[in-house]
């Protein structure tokens, strides 16, 4: 098989999430032959060879972060360029998001299914899982094990073509947390969290605190 | 105040809406033709500079707007069963309300929001959709920012919308 990968996030490669997902999900998917062409939206100049690979291939893989419920603006605009196929091409998605209950993911994966209706082509299913949040703002070792476990679900994707199997759909982890993880979170948000956010931003120059109000 | 945002290019709409909407203030900003980009997804409105967003374009005259107003309203064409880009901008934009503090509501996970002022959502396409998926979008949008959806209705609609604006 061979897959065109498109990573449908707006932030720039070097900074993307979704790309280090990539990095992994695709170690595990060439394992045993599988190739892929890999593209950005967020460079525009990408766009019209995005196009001539979309048209040209059967094996689509849009990778996703969730905005707003559902798939980026840019994305958006760069899939309405496009023309409905109307043949045997299939598009799988990975969806990711930073909010890590699997219900959070749901209005965008159920988005993926009409979009796909829309271009013409078939549904393999879409990777769903959260708690992506952090892996452009930790060290190394610790993004690599958000990351690390991709790396399985391409092999899944390189043997079935999609993410139906009941391997791909546990991936996900909860839907909804249990009522003593949510307060044990709760605790760790109210302390520890705030402290972990002020680091990240005094890091990145911020002078404010992460709650002021610009515009009162 | 209720905030429309037109992002199409037809201000047929708009005139509609500013002759009938009667019992609050109301204020339109005429997207269409303004320079609006998409979220760069850098974070820098929650981590680097609180509250603004690092794409210094015309969205801050929206923006700005919409912290005050009890109700945005957003006009938006459609695409492939949703709405179109310049429209999901509009709302992808809107992540400074939030900030990066987040909390349990309910059984969900939510971020802190920013301000204390809740303003609930509404919104009218000029196309083909799933009005259905759009619904659904809609609430959750609301939800994710402490608010609730007033609703989706078509541009044949519009005298059911004003409705609920008032």
């Amino acid at each position: 098989m061979h897959a065109v990968i498109i990573n449908g996030s707006p932030r720039i490669k070097k900074l993307s999430n979704t790309d280090k997902i990539l990095e992994k999900f695709t170690a595990g998917m060439t394992e045993n032959g599988t190739t892929f062409e890999q593209y950005e939206v967020s460079d525009k100049k990408q766009w019209e060879d995005i196009r001539k690979a979309f048209y040209e291939n059967t094996h689509i893989l849009i990778a996703i972060p969730l905005y707003v419920e559902c798939i980026p603006g840019l994305l958006l605009e760069f899939l309405e360029t496009l023309s409905p196929k109307n043949d045997e091409t299939e598009i799988a998605f990975i969806l990711q998001s930073g909010f890590a209950e699997g219900i959070q993911l749901r209005c965008g994966e159920t988005y993926l299914k009409i979009l796909t209706k829309k271009l013409g082509c078939k549904y393999a299913g879409t990777l769903v899982k959260g708690d992506n949040f952090s892996i452009r703002w930790v060290e190394e070792g610790t993004a690599e094990r958000v990351t690390a476990p991709y790396t399985e679900m391409g092999c899944e994707y390189a043997k079935t073509g999609g993410f139906e199997s009941d391997k791909c759909k546990a991936f996900t982890g909860p839907e909804i947390f249990s009522f003593p993880l949510r307060v044990m979170l709760g605790v760790v948000f109210a302390v520890f969290a705030k402290s972990g956010f002020k680091k990240i931003s005094q890091g990145v120059g911020c002078t404010k605190p992460l709650d002021y109000k610009p515009y009162k | 105040m209720i905030l429309i945002v037109n992002t199409t290019s037809d201000t047929s709409l708009t005139e509609e809406l500013k002759k009938h909407t009667i019992s609050k203030e109301i204020d339109v900003v005429e997207a269409g033709s303004m320079n609006i980009g998409h979220c760069i997804g850098c974070n820098y409105c929650w981590l680097k500079t609180p509250g603004e967003c690092s794409v210094k374009d015309d969205y801050e005259i929206i923006l700005k707007k919409a912290v005050h107003a009890d109700e945005l309203w957003v006009i938006s064409d459609t695409a492939l069963g949703f709405i179109d880009h310049k429209g999901k901008n509009i709302y992808d934009r809107m992540l400074p309300i939030a900030t990066m503090y987040l909390k349990f509501k309910g059984k969900q996970m939510r971020h802190v929001l920013r301000y204390k002022k809740k303003t609930d959502f509404g919104l009218i396409i000029t196309g083909e959709a799933d009005k259905e998926y759009l619904e659904r979008w809609l609430k959750r949008a609301a939800l994710n920012l402490g608010s609730k959806s007033l609703g989706v209705y078509e541009k044949e609609e519009l005298t059911e919308a004003i409705a609920c604006m008032q």
